[in-house]
């Protein structure tokens, strides 16, 4: 009887053990899988692509040194990046995000670069209860606190982004001269948000400042000379173009082309694809032009992961041929594959609810070469905040950059007027 | 306000009429949907590139160089596709099929050799040639922009559409004052009877076909200055936009295409001045609204009796 009563004890306190502890590693998998979509082609393939190199370089670079520590597992395992091309097209985008999660069934779900390629990610995860590692889809509509399955990686959400720029111009601008205002913006989900954010905080400020034009235009636009003569008759001191990389290329040489020297002029990508930027628009074209500083230019202190200056080390030997631009897109995918790897070695299991905990967890804690990585409740990027600059020339007319506010960060002081 | 757009919409519409034409004398001779066009004009783009980023030259030197490459490869495409597709039972649907699969590899292989990422050139370097050899004759031409009534517009706008006028009369000229072209509009008109008279109307098509893709790249060679940028992708919305002018001015009439892209060039600018957020939607409403009142285009009447 006695023998009987400590077997059964024996038992229950196995099982009860191998219950609690972690899955053995013999039940590891071979690989992990991240499934995720990139575009090569179409209007999105010059923010994607950078964004899914840094991604693959991480990965390639973790898979070298025999995978990622899986927490769940106790052990290392190799990393397969299931990705496919969705051509920039977001029908194509949804069918294959679908099937990444009913066919590969990933293990982790990656949104491809931007809020227009990441919006019907957004929707799917949620229905598939699937955790969304959002790169860089900032759109405000994403986060919502009925939504657990999405983080943010890399850029600030989009309704706190533009706050630098309406804070300056704001506090700044009028002692400047600054007192009127054009705010252009391309009709997405990325730019929209953040043209709605920028005139709402400087009607907040009951600063002395007028929004003399405000005007959203399809963000397939690549012709503003018409646009542009509108915007000169309405004789602002600053005028804000919210549009994606092309869109900027296009404003940009169009101001140029017609000679218009507005005495502020702010655009996104002059900043963040800076690479790209002066390829097409030249760097007199980009002198005294206000802009987010990137994580490039603030060298941030890092706690994991590859500083800036041996990032782009290693950017420069895996794509030495220069196809894909260096930038702030190619910083986001590499800290994708950063939180990832965090998340991996916090997460005591898969299921998706733990990737998030995991995730959230680092809020605040994980220091990248992007910035302080933190989340709001939503899972939208708080942390890693850009500062409004303005590029200069330096003696060899290479482009440098001044940061203008906050004035804690700031290096230098705004040229204005724009001479 | 209005003569702005209306100005710019001229320009820019001699633009699109070179956009188009192309395309219009390939459907008009071969009846056949070239969905690749786009991807040629992008083509003439990266023709340009190389013209000014490896000789170091004038990108307008690439006009003449982008029409005579395309020529040839549009003689020797022709040779190997068309006659097979016009054997078949629908070479229309048949030629849609396939130049949209010619578009997709176009594509594909420019993304392979040079990225995706956009290019383009200083605007100051069209026309730079011009400039230098007007200098070297003791003018003063001024850079930047130029002034028509009293407004400034891009001066690759007004090259581009001077360029457009001389291609449009060329092409006026080939049509109504060479042999050739009047075999050209014998077999615009009715194919069997120019077959059954004895024209060689493969000789004309391939010469048609040729021509077609040739200004098709002239107008590529212009893009980089009128729309900013060209990716390899830029191929897909160029043959959309050329198509709605084509349509517009009337399909099959190479010449309709003139009067189509100005009309549009000028919908268009006063869209993008009252209207800006909906310019996207133009090409689609001018496609409905002219299928719909006017389906054999603004000149159609005269391609028939051609």
């Amino acid at each position: 009887m006695l023998k009987r009563a400590i077997a059964a004890l024996g038992l229950g306190l196995a099982m009860g053990l191998s219950l609690a502890s972690p899955v053995l590693a013999a039940d590891a998998p071979s690989e992990i899988k991240i499934g995720t979509l990139y575009a090569s082609s179409g209007r999105y393939a010059s923010i994607s692509m950078p964004v899914h190199a840094g991604l693959k370089l991480w990965a390639e670079q973790k898979n070298a040194e025999g995978g990622v520590y899986v927490k769940a597992f106790d052990k290392k395992i190799p990393i397969k990046l299931v990705a496919y091309d969705d051509q920039s097209n977001t029908a194509t985008a949804s069918t294959l995000y679908n099937q990444l999660i009913t066919q590969d069934k990933v293990d982790l779900f990656v949104a491809d670069s931007g809020s227009v390629l990441t919006a019907p990610a957004v929707t799917i995860a949620r229905d598939h209860k699937m955790f969304l590692f959002d790169q860089t889809g900032t759109g405000a509509s994403f986060f919502s606190k009925d939504n657990p399955y999405i983080a943010l990686m890399s850029d600030p959400v989009s309704t706190i982004w533009p706050k630098p720029i309406a804070d300056f111009l704001t506090k700044d601008g009028p002692a400047l001269g600054i007192k009127r205002v054009a705010i252009l913006y391309s009709t997405n989900e990325f730019t929209g948000t953040q043209a709605n954010a920028l005139r709402k905080f400087i009607k907040e400020a009951n600063a002395p400042i007028e929004i003399v034009y405000d005007q959203g235009i399809p963000t397939e636009t690549t012709n503003y000379t018409v646009i542009l003569n509108n915007i000169r008759a309405a004789k602002p001191d600053a005028v804000i173009h919210l549009g994606y990389a092309p869109n900027d290329i296009a404003f940009l040489r169009n101001v140029q082309d017609l000679g218009i020297k507005f005495p502020m002029l702010f655009s996104i990508y002059a900043g963040l694809e800076t690479e790209l930027l002066e390829k097409n628009v030249g760097a007199k074209g980009l002198e005294h032009v206000f802009t987010y500083v990137p994580p490039s230019e603030m060298a941030y202190p890092v706690n994991f992961g590859m500083n800036i200056a041996d990032y782009r080390k290693a950017w420069d030997k895996k794509y030495p041929d220069g196809k894909i631009e260096f930038g702030f897109n190619s910083v986001a995918g590499y800290t994708t594959g950063l939180v990832i790897e965090k998340t991996l070695a916090e997460a005591t299991s898969l299921d998706q609810m733990e990737l998030r905990r995991a995730v959230f967890s680092l809020s605040g804690k994980l220091k990248t070469l992007d910035g302080t990585f933190a989340l709001d409740e939503m899972g939208g990027q708080v942390g890693e905040l850009t500062p409004l600059g303005q590029i200069a020339l330096n003696d060899h007319g290479h482009i440098k950059f001044v940061a203008i506010y906050p004035h804690d960060v700031a290096t230098g002081k705004p040229v204005y007027p724009r001479p | 306000m209005l003569a702005y757009p209306l100005i710019a919409g001229v320009l820019f519409g001699l633009y699109f009429s070179l956009l188009g034409i192309g395309l219009n004398l390939v459907f008009g001779v071969m009846r056949i949907v070239n969905l690749a066009h786009g991807d040629f004009l992008m083509l003439g783009a990266f023709v340009a590139f190389g013209v000014f980023y490896l000789l170091g030259l004038d990108p307008l030197l690439a006009v003449p160089l982008a029409f005579m490459i395309f020529v040839i490869v549009g003689i020797v495409l022709y040779g190997l596709l068309v006659p097979r597709l016009q054997g078949s039972r629908d070479p229309e649907m048949l030629s849609i099929i396939l130049f949209f699969g010619l578009s997709q590899v176009i594509e594909a292989l420019v993304t392979i050799a040079f990225g995706t990422s956009e290019r383009s050139i200083p605007s100051r370097e069209l026309g730079s040639l011009t400039t230098t050899v007007a200098k070297a004759f003791g003018a003063k031409p001024e850079g930047g922009p130029v002034e028509i009534f009293g407004q400034s517009f891009p001066a690759a706008w007004v090259i581009s559409a001077a360029v457009s006028i001389i291609a449009i009369a060329l092409v006026y000229v080939y049509l109504y004052r060479t042999r050739l072209g009047t075999l050209t509009r014998a077999v615009m008109s009715r194919r069997d009877e120019a077959f059954a008279t004895g024209i060689n109307v493969d000789r004309v098509c391939a010469a048609a076909f040729g021509i077609g893709l040739g200004l098709a790249a002239i107008a590529g060679v212009f893009a980089p200055f009128m729309f900013g940028s060209v990716t390899p992708a830029f191929g897909a919305d160029a043959t959309v936009t050329a198509f709605v002018i084509v349509v517009l001015g009337s399909l099959g009439n190479p010449l309709g295409t003139a009067l189509g892209g100005v009309v549009y060039g000028i919908c268009y600018m006063l869209v993008q001045t009252y209207l800006s957020s909906w310019a996207d939607l133009l090409p689609y409403v001018l496609l409905i609204l002219v299928l719909l009142l006017r389906p054999s285009g603004l000149l159609g009447r005269k391609v028939r009796v051609a």
